[in-house]
């Protein structure tokens, strides 16, 4: 079975080439995306224990305010984007549907700059100290899954880390905002990265950069050169590249066991976003407030990469991108691959947002669910050599030790089974019932 | 804002790869199929055009009817029942009486198929069912009368045969013709029965054959030359090698087929015969072995999902193939090796476990996981 070191670059067993377009996007530079009127700030934006709000209705808040946390340990505060007022603390829907307690703050006309506490001393803070200033900052892993930095950065004692990896396979069609954070910041990224290292004392860190990404791969080697500890891997363009699992098998050989984590063969992944905002935070006491979001797909009328504050609706984003063109038929937070349809563009922005995609109704391909033909591809491509089909299966007749059996646990939801299913099988949504179902089934 | 009036809202993912559709699937196996189709019209005549007119008709007939009787949606646009109209008339001998070719073909579709929930729920590949049954029936009288390759020379080459009789004098078996004639040519044995009984080809066939070649070598066994290219006697769609090669390249190259499946079955009959020195490369060339190896054990429904499967599932069938040529008392093996390990692919997919990304001692069967005692009952129920 074709391993690691196959081929010309660096890749992992299964996986898909989607159509990737990441032309419509790639060459526009970060821009600040307007400042709406109100922000709608998720008081959990992230895995693990919710956050308590900090501030009441009328209060003033400024720019970088924490506004809400907890004592948890898996957890990361959340900050003010805006200065302004609070107008509310409600339940409001997430890009999910779900209900989660929000603050909602009117945003002041003039907005002053954010006022940097340099720390010109970063390059010596301990390793505690830069778990503080991460949990502090309420980093969280900013490609989507939203996992708090801290808490990967505390690793159990017994497995020590040796090498951190940056994500930067950005495997999502469509999305360019690490591809741009890579251009324009590559240095920042690096410094990240030294951060992560010192972290979690690892004597390797290797950014992994898909093959499609060459230009800032480059940048990146520059970076790099003349120091022993670092590297940049190229990788085979495929998704699913960046999934932790495939990404450490793909630039290490070595494979995180079903149900582990990456701390179990010694690694760290993160993501080029999380990276660079450690940075900002260590150097600059910048909390997470803002980040870069893709605005993209073939309805919007001009493609973008904004730096956004969190908790602007999305509408404000599509606005700014021109609006949209075209017969537009899906709204995603998110990627294309894993991301949340949306049925409106209500929804704020929170700390994993990487982009807003809108498919036209010539992309989109959704079809009634036919009979599993089992053709088999939904293995051949799924990464973690699951048996997709079966669980699906198995979810229809409610077996759901059998689900588990044929892997539903192991499943992160990449979605190559269904890209690729020619009976338009969702196995995802079948998936995604089975984990629930069997977590509830394990509980009792 | 311009926010789309109807925003369709689904679970991710939300591309999914571009003509991937089992139609597609199904229309590159007729593509596949097309050389194997042309080259046994050339050997045997017109009246293959007519098998597979009546095979197709029949088929889409059967799937329309028999769905709707069962308040089914049709499913014709998916073309498998056309797949297995053409691959039920390749495994007939050229000769077979059209209604015997309309019979077997409904029992196929209708029931190898149908009966067994449609496309997908069938566990027999629906063309080996009907061939299979026509063999264990008192049809198989009309389906085991075999004939030189350009036996149409004698009988024109437009005749339809509609019924045949048995044998009357030495080794002539006598056809009516669908306008009422009656003609009467050389019934031939295929290569394999010839090797079965120990006989060489000579016993039957002489002289070159129409197209200036021999089939002969000058020892009297059939040139590999004569089997790869399909100047042989046999079923219509095992007949050339050779053009079944071109299609299952296609099949692989498109990926509508899986490469371990032929690659087992292949390798497996081939290192047998080898090891039973038993006409090695002879016997890749003769019968059904490459129509099955690459057109019906691949069969999506039917074969097992999972890498490790495949494979299992793969030798099994090389070894029962070998097997069945070597003892049993009938020359041809593959399609019934298929038929029976059909069944069994469910139930490899079922206990063989396929090892996950990352896993260590991986199980060689599966497990099943246990939940506590109060998990609802659905869990327990057992297809």
């Amino acid at each position: 079975m074709a391993g690691n070191g196959h081929g010309q670059y660096k890749t992992f067993v299964g996986g898909i080439h989607p159509p990737y377009h990441k032309e419509l996007a790639s060459g526009q530079a970060i821009k600040a995306a307007p400042i709406p009127d109100k922000v709608i700030i998720h008081l959990q934006q992230h895995i693990g224990a919710p956050n308590e709000p900090l501030v009441k209705p009328g209060d003033r808040v400024e720019v970088g305010q924490k506004i809400g946390a907890s004592d948890a340990f898996v957890n990361a505060p959340v900050h003010s984007s805006v200065a302004g007022t609070v107008a509310d603390i409600a339940e409001v829907p997430n890009f999910t549907g779900a209900r989660v307690k929000s603050v909602i703050i009117e945003a002041d006309k003039e907005q002053p700059e954010f006022q940097k506490k340099e720390n010109p001393n970063w390059e010596a803070l301990s390793a505690d100290e830069i778990r503080q200033i991460a949990r502090e900052a309420g980093l969280v892993g900013m490609g989507g899954a939203a996992f708090p930095t801290h808490v990967k950065l505390t690793p159990p004692k017994d497995k020590p880390i040796d090498t951190v990896i940056i994500n930067a396979c950005e495997c999502e069609p469509y999305l360019t905002c690490d591809h741009r954070l890579m251009l324009e910041r590559p240095e920042d990224l690096v410094r990240g990265l030294k951060l992560l290292m010192k972290a979690v004392g690892a004597e390797r860190g290797i950014i992994g950069v898909e093959a499609n990404k060459m230009d800032a791969a480059q940048k990146l080697e520059e970076m790099v050169k003349g120091e022993d500890r670092l590297s940049v891997e190229i990788l085979e363009v495929k998704y699913p590249e960046g999934a932790e699992k495939m990404l450490i098998y793909a630039v290490t050989g070595r494979k995180v066991p079903p149900g582990k984590l990456p701390s179990e063969v010694g690694c760290l992944v993160q993501n080029v976003g999380t990276a660079i905002a450690l940075f900002e935070a260590a150097a600059w006491g910048k909390p997470l407030y803002e980040r870069v979001v893709t605005v993209t797909g073939q309805g919007i009328r001009n493609p973008s990469n904004f730096l956004v504050k969190v908790g602007t609706p999305i509408s404000v984003l599509i606005e700014a991108a021109g609006g949209m063109v075209g017969n537009p038929q899906k709204l995603i937070m998110g990627g294309p691959m894993t991301g949340w349809a949306q049925s409106d563009a209500s929804a704020p922005v929170v700390k994993g947002t990487s982009g807003v995609v809108v498919l036209t109704s010539e992309v989109v391909d959704v079809q009634e669910e036919h009979e599993c033909v089992r053709c088999g591809k939904c293995v051949d491509v799924c990464p973690m050599f699951l048996l997709p089909n079966y669980i699906a299966t198995c979810v229809k007749k409610q077996e759901w030790d059998k689900a588990e059996m044929y892997g539903a646990l192991d499943c992160f939801e990449c979605g190559c089974c269904s890209y690729s299913c020619p009976a338009y099988i969702p196995h995802v949504k079948y998936t995604r019932e089975a984990k629930a179902k069997i977590a509830a089934l394990k509980r009792r | 804002m311009s926010v789309a009036n109807r925003l369709m809202v689904t679970v991710s993912p939300h591309l999914h790869q571009e003509g991937e559709t089992i139609q597609r699937a199904m229309k590159d196996v007729l593509i596949a199929l097309v050389p194997a189709a042309l080259w046994a019209i050339v050997v045997f005549g017109f009246n293959v055009v007519y098998i597979l007119a009546v095979s197709c008709i029949t088929a889409a007939l059967t799937e329309w009817v028999m769905r709707r009787i069962m308040g089914r949606k049709p499913t014709l646009f998916d073309l498998s029942a056309m797949v297995t109209a053409v691959l039920f008339a390749f495994l007939l001998p050229p000769t077979t009486p059209l209604w015997v070719v309309a019979i077997g073909v409904f029992i196929a579709v209708g029931v190898g198929k149908e009966l067994f929930g449609g496309l997908g729920k069938n566990i027999f590949n629906p063309a080996i069912f009907g061939r299979v049954v026509l063999w264990f029936s008192p049809l198989a009288l009309y389906t085991q009368k075999f004939v030189e390759p350009f036996y149409w020379k004698e009988t024109g080459f437009f005749t339809p045969i509609a019924t045949s009789i048995s044998e009357t004098v030495a080794g002539r078996v006598v056809y009516k013709t669908l306008a009422g004639g009656v003609t009467d040519v050389v019934s031939a044995a295929t290569p394999l029965s010839l090797f079965k009984s120990g006989r060489m080809l000579a016993d039957v066939v002489t002289g070159p054959t129409p197209v200036g070649a021999t089939w002969l070598t000058p020892s009297g066994r059939p040139s590999l030359g004569a089997l790869f290219l399909g100047l042989k006697s046999g079923c219509i769609g095992e007949v050339s090698v050779l053009a079944l090669l071109i299609g299952a390249a296609y099949l692989l190259y498109r990926r509508t087929i899986d490469w371990r499946i032929p690659a087992g079955i292949v390798g497996s009959f081939f290192l047998l015969n080898l090891i039973a020195w038993y006409y090695p490369v002879h016997h890749l060339f003769m019968g059904g072995l490459a129509l099955g190896a690459f057109f019906m054990a691949t069969d999506w429904v039917t074969s097992p999902v999972s890498r490790r499967g495949k494979w299992i599932y793969a030798i099994g069938i090389g070894v029962t193939t070998f097997i069945l040529r070597y003892w049993s008392a009938r020359p041809e093996g593959m399609a019934l090796a298929i038929f029976i390990w059909n069944p069994l692919a469910f139930l490899i997919d079922r206990y063989v476990a396929q090892p996950k990304f990352g896993e260590v001692k991986a199980p060689l069967f599966y497990k099943l996981p246990s939940f506590p005692e109060s998990s609802s009952s659905p869990a327990k129920k057992e297809a």
